[in-house]
């Protein structure tokens, strides 16, 4: 054996090639066998996801993906009620899932409309949550007229009384008259929430429109204020700023500009993420 | 030294070489010292010296030149004690000064002005490139991909970008003279950063958003071409003042 051949080979071409296929197969060995470790201890198996047709407020502009999910409402003694669709029991691939879904107006209306965002893990979605449904003030109201009001209240038809010339100086007066708030969000931690919003518009539109004569009510319409971009909360004629981007009478997100215009119900077919599992 | 002139003077300066005269102790005898412990010390050393040498020289152990040290022990002892002083910092500082934690985000609710850190600004501004989203016409005016997903494509292209930079071009140059074009690329990526970062707050710019978007992609490709014209036009200038110098120090035989 020559001496110098002991310890340290001739360093080759060769040498390295196959230095370099060994080691970087041994890299990706490790590396698929940590990921599928992870993913196999982390996983949870969700239920109740899938595609769905849900009717939103159209998103006209921006980064955002889809329209924000309209929630059907009506009025019970003057209070503004959202609809929560009876829960039924369903096989899903030998699976028994909770769903909760009724007809509205000629389409399916499904609680999955609001499986998107991390909402899919609150309480306040999962369909068999006993909650009694109706809008109510949140912590932090957006608007100056609700600055009297308390968490907790619910949203009464009266407080909408001047929704025809109603105006906060942003944009058009007259437009309608919003109102912020959460929904199914009683006495749990993850608050769902939602933006209403009356005006003569939709009361228009509620006439020769099947699904806005049955999800709305007295022009009031209602929707789940998530954005479906990277799931911030919009407004409705809340910052000034908007008048930039040609929403000062539109839905407005302050994170990356997108708009939505909640005088235009559009069908927007979306994948919802799966509820958490029992 | 050249001249015998200069001989007498005794040069303070180092440059003098003063020749042992018969008197003066060579290197060794000064090692040797040859009493009380300075003695014992040379003999346990030169003692523990020759048998090392023996022991070399009946060893096949080839010397090499050491390339590096090996991982284990060397490499790791040291990686180790500094991790473990920069840990050892890290929770000397949490424990002596811990963070103010503020109260938990409200997720009802987006402040009207929502930003990350100044730094990511760049990233953010990729997240706004909607109007760049080609709508296909053989898909019936749809996108191929989300404006969501092409934002966030956009940050894979261009930190992909970035890091395959050093790999293109590894020239020695130092100058940006003597590479028009790869500093025109740097001059324009600079100016890339601040426009994308600018786009980013386009909400709180005071300036039509539609010209700031097309600003912030035409900016950065002017920038370059001005950058390249001048330095292109500069190089001849630049080489003729640096050969010049060059020949100054060193004119040619």
């Amino acid at each position: 054996m020559p001496l110098d051949e002991d310890k340290y080979p001739m360093e080759s071409g060769r040498r390295r090639f196959v230095k370099g296929v060994v080691g970087s197969a041994a890299l990706a060995g490790v590396g698929t066998g940590s990921a599928m470790a992870i993913g196999a201890t982390t996983n949870s198996s969700g239920v109740g996801g899938g595609t769905t047709q849900a009717m939103a407020i159209e998103n006209v502009d921006g980064p955002a993906p889809r329209g924000m999910p309209i929630i059907p409402l009506t009025i019970e003694n003057g209070e503004l009620k959202g609809v929560w669709p009876e829960v039924t029991e369903s096989k899903e691939d030998g699976q028994t899932v909770k769903v909760a879904e009724t007809d509205m107006g000629g389409v399916t209306y499904s609680t999955q409309w609001f499986q998107y965002c991390g909402v899919q893990t609150y309480p306040g979605t999962q369909p068999e949550n006993d909650q009694d449904n109706f809008f109510r003030v949140g912590s932090n109201p957006a608007y100056d007229w609700m600055s009297d009001l308390s968490a907790g209240d619910k949203l009464t038809v009266d407080m909408f009384d001047d929704y025809e010339e109603w105006g906060n100086g942003i944009g058009q007066s007259g437009l309608g008259k919003p109102a912020t708030g959460r929904w199914r969000s009683e006495d749990v931690d993850q608050t769902m929430p939602i933006q209403v919003i009356r005006s003569p518009r939709i009361e228009e539109q509620a006439q020769d429109d099947e699904f806005l004569s049955a999800a709305t009510e007295q022009g009031f319409l209602a929707w789940l204020n998530k954005c479906t971009h990277f799931c911030c909360v919009p407004g409705f004629k809340q910052l000034e700023g908007s008048a930039s981007f040609d929403a000062e009478d539109k839905v407005y997100c302050q994170c990356h500009q997108s708009v939505y215009n909640p005088f235009s119900a559009v069908q927007t077919p979306f994948v919802a993420l799966p509820r958490p599992g029992e | 030294m050249s001249d015998t002139d200069n001989d007498s003077e005794v040069a303070a300066d180092g440059t003098g070489i003063v020749a042992p005269d018969d008197e003066t102790p060579t290197w060794r005898e000064r090692k040797e010292r040859t009493e009380g412990l300075s003695r014992l010390t040379y003999e346990y050393f030169e003692r523990a010296r020759r048998e090392d040498q023996d022991l070399r020289i009946e060893s096949d152990y080839v010397e090499r030149d050491v390339l590096a040290f090996p991982t284990w022990p060397h490499e790791m002892v040291r990686n180790l004690a500094l991790t473990s002083f920069f840990v050892g910092m890290i929770l000397f500082l949490a424990s002596a000064l811990p963070p103010h934690i503020g109260a938990p985000a409200n997720s009802t609710q987006t402040p009207a002005v929502i930003l990350p850190d100044w730094y990511l600004y760049w990233s953010f501004g990729l997240l706004k490139l909607g109007p760049l989203n080609p709508e296909l016409s053989l898909l019936g005016g749809t996108k191929l991909v989300s404006d969501r997903a092409y934002g966030v494509v956009a940050n894979i292209i261009v930190v992909g970008f970035i890091s395959i930079v050093p790999f293109l071009n590894k020239g020695a140059a130092r100058r940006p003279v003597e590479q028009p074009f790869w500093a025109a690329l740097g001059a324009g990526g600079v100016v890339f950063a601040a426009t994308i970062s600018t786009l980013a707050v386009k909400n709180l710019v005071p300036m039509d958003t539609h010209l700031l978007f097309d600003l912030a992609f035409l900016l950065p490709i002017v920038t370059a071409c001005l950058s390249y014209a001048v330095l292109k036009s500069m190089r001849e200038g630049y080489m003729f003042e640096l050969n010049r110098r060059y020949y100054r120090l060193r004119p040619p035989k």
